[in-house]
């Protein structure tokens, strides 16, 4: 299964997709950076792979 | 070699401890469990660390280790949200990862002998991966594993009927980046999640050498309170007896203690070790600390006689009466009922407590 992450450019917290779809626009999880981070972000492919297999990302 | 550290899960066999936190940050022997880990992975020279959180305790562990330079390490933090198995955990770590080998380890697990030799075993030889595997009594209750002669796994079994050996895998591995190529290769388990046994079988399928290393000393899961108190125990035993506070001169103070500078032993008190005992920690007069015994900060005793148990911290006992074999969470209050009527226990406890009266 690919797994897709994105690493915030402010502080290197690294973020998998499936938090960053459930959230679409979040502010960065790593304490204290106020980054803002959106599903929409991702590459293009990785969206459209992630989306065509969404089952798999939840349990 | 880079070190993975996951710290996900719910904790849902340590409630209701961990209703208010990540179980990594129960404390043994006065100090989080996570800790430990750091600890190993800095000693066998491991320092870039990425931490794979999940839902719970995110800020909270975020909030206690920091960017690492307080341990030492340089920490990054790795967000995998939803609990997809230990396999996707590792995939999420590819990046910070990049070529580099690395080695995983549940941030919940504690043992004694450290991970050099499981390191320094994988370096050996031209490994792909290498499990820490320990002999227990019943493996049909583990992942276990084959090996040859030379300790290369042959085979990985879950839960066998019939096992090959008595070595189980602990939940400490080391792996080259070729394992990310096996991780996308996976499908979701019968239970939805990635497992890294799967991941491990099918480089063991392609043909990779796979290294073993049975550890040594003891090994501990702390997910139940059980395995805290025997955590406790074990880190108690080996630990090195400091007494800083202040111990006045009617205590009887005995064995293996460390006590905070911060901490007071009152007269006629008694303390006997292995006992750790951490910073703002009053022990009144009449109090009985016993063996295998933590006491967090912050936390008075009065008259009560307590042993192999933890205390978390910012808590008051004051009672007449044996706790023995407890795991008590941190703010709790422990009152004397003698005298009050109606005769009888008086409790509010929270969801999913587990008491013995
Ligand atoms: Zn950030």
């Amino acid at each position: 299964m690919r797994i897709i992450t994105d690493t915030c450019s402010e502080c290197g917290t690294v973020v998998a997709a499936n938090e960053l779809e459930a959230e679409r626009i979040m502010q960065c999880p790593g304490l204290s950076c106020d980054a803002i981070l959106r599903f929409a972000d991702l590459p293009e492919d990785a969206r459209r792979y992630f989306l065509n297999h969404h089952d798999e990302y939840e349990l | 070699m880079k070190g993975v550290l996951l710290s996900g899960g719910t904790g849902s066999r340590l409630r209701p401890i961990t209703h208010t936190g990540p179980k990594q940050l129960v404390p043994v022997a006065n100090k989080p469990v996570i800790e430990y880990a750091i600890q190993d992975l800095k000693a066998a020279g491991v320092t870039d660390i990425g931490i794979v959180l999940g839902h719970k305790g995110r800020t909270a562990i975020q909030e206690l280790l920091g960017d690492g330079s307080a341990y030492g390490v340089d920490i990054t933090y790795i967000i995998q949200g939803e609990p997809l198995g230990l396999a996707h955990a590792a995939g999420c770590a590819r990046d910070f990862v990049g070529d580099d080998d690395f080695v995983m380890y549940l941030g919940d697990n504690i043992l004694k002998a450290g991970i050099v030799d499981l390191i320094e075993s994988f370096d050996a030889g031209e490994y792909d991966a290498g499990i820490a595997l320990q002999s227990v009594d019943s493996p049909q209750q583990f992942g276990v594993a084959d090996l040859d002669d030379d300790g290369t796994v042959r085979n990985l079994v879950e839960k066998p009927d019939n096992p090959p050996s008595n070595l189980a895998l602990v939940g400490i591995y080391v792996f080259s980046p070729v394992i990310f190529d096996a991780i996308e290769r996976l499908e979701p388990s019968w239970r939805g999640e990635l497992e890294i046994t799967d991941a491990i079988q099918l480089l063991i399928d392609d043909g990779c050498d796979i290294d073993s290393h049975v550890v040594t000393g003891w090994w501990k899961d702390t997910g139940k309170p059980v395995d805290i108190l025997e955590a406790n125990r074990l880190v108690l035993e080996d630990q090195t007896p400091e007494i800083r506070g202040q111990v006045d001169s009617g205590a009887e103070v005995t064995g293996s203690v460390e006590i905070d500078e911060s901490a007071v032993i009152d007269s006629d008190a008694v303390v006997r070790g292995p006992v750790s005992i951490a910073s703002d920690v009053n022990i009144k007069p009449g109090t009985y600390v016993g063996p295998y015994t933590s006491i967090g900060s912050n936390t008075t005793l009065a008259n009560v006689h307590i042993e192999n148990s933890v205390v978390i911290g910012d808590t008051t006992i004051n009672a007449n009466e044996r706790i023995v074999d407890s795991l008590i969470g941190r703010g709790t209050t422990v009152e004397s009922a003698a005298g009050s009527l109606p005769e009888g226990r008086r409790l509010v406890v929270g969801e999913n407590s587990n008491l013995k009266l």
